[in-house]
């Protein structure tokens, strides 16, 4: 009954959609909240059914067992292609809710009615999906009595929680944003007003985004087991690309917002942002790469979304070429000045997205005209990336110092040469004065890292600060911090894969790891062989489970602080009873993790001004 | 002009993903085709033969395996048994249970000579002719399917090829 | 003297599961398998996989940098079996010479043609 009502809830939902995407009327402001209802409600449905095991429900069967955890029974309902669709689906409409509830009130009622039936569109389209391709309600009764296929061990653990709702939040978000920009380009209309209005709602997906990214990046590093913290999957890619066009999109929109400039490329960017989220949806579900996370896959789902993604994203930049010239307006900067920086820095966030989208489409181009099979990973990404991405850090120290319209070259040099020369000493001196070796790629790392916290510093000697100015000093401050996290991590990582048994010893850059004994243990639903450690006199242990289905899973041990990770992975038994056992040293790992949080923080920062302001102007 | 670049490029990515929809991304092909079989030459001269890659602990192999016997039995082509990772004493038994169709087999327990062959996973098949050249490989399970449009029309074309 | 050099093979009985002569070549069996594809996962290096013929490859791979074969013998020596799919670095051949040097240009090219824009449009304002 449950899951029938789910359906059922489904199908109101689009009808909701539909008239939200219809009918220009007061009266849809109800259908927005009906089907964040409905949606909520279907949600709350698939939760139950995986609560009772309802196995006759296909999707349970396929994610789910009935000594599964409770708490992964809930996390379970976003585990597979088809839940996680739900939550894409119930998402977007919580934030046309929040638009109804927080938008500015200084938004006229024809661009606000305008954007409602844009995102209804967009709803109705995603909950179509849901039902014709990948009901996650649908139901079978075979006869003999049924054991679930069980949720996948690498998804059972307190990441699936959030990590998905959060990265969900932030990519989805930007749907506002892209919404916004076609009712710009329909209504011919972007003024201070529009672009104030626009701002919590690419400030706050971004936010949720950095953030999410950051948990995706923590969980991958637990789980699997050989200290990596990014290898650039094309799911990784999927959630890193619209993250690069957004953080253009956010500068370009100040910009706009501050000097009236750039209206042109802040639409562009807002629909770039939106057609990169529904990109990685699409890498990902459609089976078309190869990814450590692809969903099970069906032609039908990767046809459907194609068609839709031609459609939203394909209309919105017909729109964008037709009507373009209406947004044109002569610069008023000099080449040498603030404007100009934060266009280079678009333009540098805008390569890296070619770059990143190239890396990751290039293999299907050379199979698609029958040339050659090749893999395309991380060092192709270090090798590219990292240098485009450079110069952008080096910018963005110094952009926040530079004059609008116009500045003169020696004037800057002066204010700032020292902070840059003070941090190319010291990127040489700090790992020199601990004793670590010379690197060129990490002096110029921890240099950009160094100079981005000076300069952003420095920023806040002079100026008045407000809530604003804060909210980029955290913001620039959390790259700093993560930039110089992997600068170090990268160069003095330190790992060994050795054989050992219970009662010997190891050394990893300077720390006795001793495996002191073997156990074997029960969780709720796996059986676990634990090694255990110390290092010096704290406790350490790493474990292989095995879950139902004999479907095995490494769980690694760590130990941290402030400075460096310990990190250890348990192997497989060898024959002569030793036990294969990996065991990493990662220093200032965790700094590219806060960073990632300051970014989060940076955002919340931002928003609270803008309401603060909203208050004070009402 | 310059104003319809995005939509350009957005229209040519559509259309390079649409045709990635029909790919097979898991499949690598074998650079080893057009090649001499990398080892145990002499055994593959003067006849047309199918190699194929099986181990006892292998779920798809099993269902494969009954096709392979209709295969042998009605004399289509000759067989030859690759066993990978396995134990001797596993595999017979697993001969007996599934039916054996291999003329004769190589055993490889450590994963060694399947390195020479580039085969990663199982079952796999080559297709090698009468000079001991590999002409085809197939990934995954032979179907009837398989057989109907590919494998047994590129046999007897095999087969009718002059030493 | 040679108590002291066998102290710590007696504190420390556990050993490297690949062993080197030196600490480089440690580090160049950890760069080379961590730049290969594990064929058989969805998308992991031979560094990383737990897979059985990653573990065959691995143990291959060492063989041959025991045996003295150079980094550029032994990918050759995995590509001509499995083909370019197992690299994860590709190489630069006629195919992807707009993969290796397409973000480079294009990042010239445009900030070229935004320095070129923004000068443009201030003689016209002029």
């Amino acid at each position: 009954m449950i899951p029938e009502l789910g359906s059922f809830a489904l199908i109101l939902a689009l009808c909701f959609a539909l008239i939200q995407g219809t009918i220009r009327s007061e009266l849809t402001v109800n259908a927005v909240f009906g089907q964040f209802t409905f949606l909520s409600f279907a949600m709350l449905c698939l939760i139950i059914s995986f609560i009772n095991n309802d196995m006759s429900v296909i999707y349970v069967r396929e994610h789910s067992h009935h000594l599964l955890p409770f708490i992964y029974r809930v996390g379970a309902a976003w585990g597979g292609h088809e839940g996680s669709l739900l939550l894409w689906c119930l998402v977007l409409s919580a934030w046309t809710f929040a638009f109804i509830i927080f938008s500015d009130k200084k938004l006229s009622k024809t661009t606000f009615s305008t954007i409602l039936m844009i995102l209804g569109w967009m709803s109705a389209g995603f909950i179509l999906f849901l039902l014709s391709t990948s009901n996650p309600f649908q139901r079978d009764f075979p006869l003999s009595p049924i054991i679930g296929n069980d949720l996948t061990p690498v998804l059972q653990d307190p990441g699936l929680i959030f990590h998905p709702p959060m990265l969900y939040s932030g990519y989805v978000g930007f749907a506002i944003a892209f919404a916004f920009a076609i009712a710009a380009l329909l209504e011919g209309k972007f003024n201070k007003e529009w672009a104030r209005a626009l701002r919590p709602w690419i400030i706050l997906p971004w936010s949720f985004l950095s953030f999410g990214i950051v948990l995706g990046s923590w969980w991958a590093y637990r789980e699997l087991g050989w200290g990596g913290w990014w290898f650039w999957d094309p799911v990784e890619n999927a959630s890193l690309l619209p993250w690069l066009a957004a953080t253009a999109l956010l500068h370009s929109l100040i910009v706009s917002e501050k000097r009236s400039a750039f209206k042109g490329w802040t639409l562009l960017l807002a629909i770039i942002t939106y057609a990169l989220s529904l990109l990685g949806t699409f890498l990902v579900r459609s089976g078309v790469l190869v990814s450590v996370h692809a969903f099970a896959n069906d032609p039908r789902r990767g046809l459907f979304l194609l068609g839709y993604i031609a459609l939203i994203i394909g209309g919105a930049l017909a729109l964008y070429s037709i009507r373009i010239k209406k947004f044109f307006k002569p610069s008023q900067f000099q080449l040498f000045s603030r404007e100009t920086f934060l266009l280079i820095n678009s333009v540098i966030l805008l390569t890296a997205v070619a770059t990143i989208t190239l890396g990751t489409l290039y293999p299907i181009v050379l199979e698609a005209l029958n040339l050659e099979k090749i893999s395309i990973g991380e060092p192709y990404f270090n090798t590219v990336f990292v240098p485009i991405m450079l110069p952008a850090l080096l910018l963005m120290g110094l952009a926040p110092h530079v004059h609008w319209e116009k500045q003169s070259f020696l004037a800057l040099w002066k204010k700032m040469g020292l902070a840059l020369l003070l941090s190319l000493l010291l990127a040489f001196l700090l790992p020199w004065s601990l004793g670590y070796p010379f690197g060129f790629l990490t002096w110029m790392g921890i240099s950009l890292g160094l100079w981005i916290l000076l300069s952003t510093l420095q920023s806040l000697l002079k100026q008045k600060t407000g809530l604003n100015h804060w909210a980029m000093i955290v913001a620039h401050m959390g790259i700093a911090i993560l930039v110089i996290g992997v600068s170090v991590n990268k160069s003095y990582s330190e790992e060994r894969q050795v054989k050992m048994q219970p009662g010997e010893s190891i050394m990893l850059a300077g720390y006795q790891f001793t495996f002191d004994s073997l156990d074997k243990t029960k969780g709720p639903n796996f059986e676990s062989i634990k090694a255990n450690f110390t290092v010096g006199n704290e406790p350490i242990s790493a474990e292989q489970r095995i879950y139902p289905h004999d479907q095995t899973l490494g769980k690694t041990g760590i130990i941290f602080n402030g400075w460096r990770d310990l990190y250890l992975a348990l192997g497989n038994s060898l024959p002569d009873g030793n036990w294969s056992i990996r065991i990493y040293y990662k220093p200032c790992v965790r700094w590219i993790w806060f960073g990632g949080f300051m970014l989060l923080i940076g955002g919340m920062i931002s928003l609270l001004n803008h309401y603060q302001k909203r208050r004070g102007a009402l | 002009m310059k104003k319809y670049l995005p939509l350009g490029l957005f229209l040519l990515i559509v259309i390079l993903l649409w045709r990635g929809l029909g790919l097979h991304p898991n499949l690598i092909p074998s650079p080893l085709i057009n090649k001499p079989v990398p080892t145990s030459r002499s055994v593959f001269l003067g006849q047309v033969t199918l190699l194929n890659v099986f181990a006892s602990w292998c779920e798809a192999c099993a269902e494969e395996q009954g096709f392979l016997n209709q295969l042998a039995k009605n004399n289509k082509v000759r067989i030859i048994g690759f066993n990978y990772k396995d134990t001797p004493l596993k595999a017979k038994a697993w001969l007996k249970q599934y039916g054996n169709p291999y003329q004769n087999i190589m055993v490889d327990s450590k994963g060694e000579t399947a390195i020479d062959w580039g085969i990663y996973g199982t079952p796999e098949t080559f297709v090698i002719d009468k000079k001991g050249i590999i002409r085809y490989k197939v990934l995954g399970a032979i179907s009837p399917d398989l057989w109907e449009e590919t494998l047994g029309p590129l046999i007897l074309k095999l087969e009718s090829e002059t030493l | 003297m040679i108590f002291l050099i066998l102290l710590p093979l007696i504190t420390y009985a556990a050993e490297d599961s690949y062993q080197f002569q030196t600490k480089e070549d440690q580090a160049r069996f950890s760069a080379l398998t961590g730049e290969l594809r594990c064929l058989v996962c969805q998308n992991e290096t031979l560094a990383a996989s737990n897979a059985v013929l990653a573990s065959d490859l691995r143990g291959q791979i060492y063989q041959k940098m025991i045996q003295g074969k150079t980094d550029k013998e032994i990918v050759d020596y995995l590509v001509e079996r499995y083909g370019n799919f197992i690299l994860y670095r590709p190489p630069l051949h006629l195919t992807t010479v707009g993969l290796w040097f397409g973000p480079f240009l294009l990042l010239i090219l445009s900030i070229g043609y935004l320095l070129y824009y923004v000068r443009k449009n201030q003689r016209e304002k002029r």
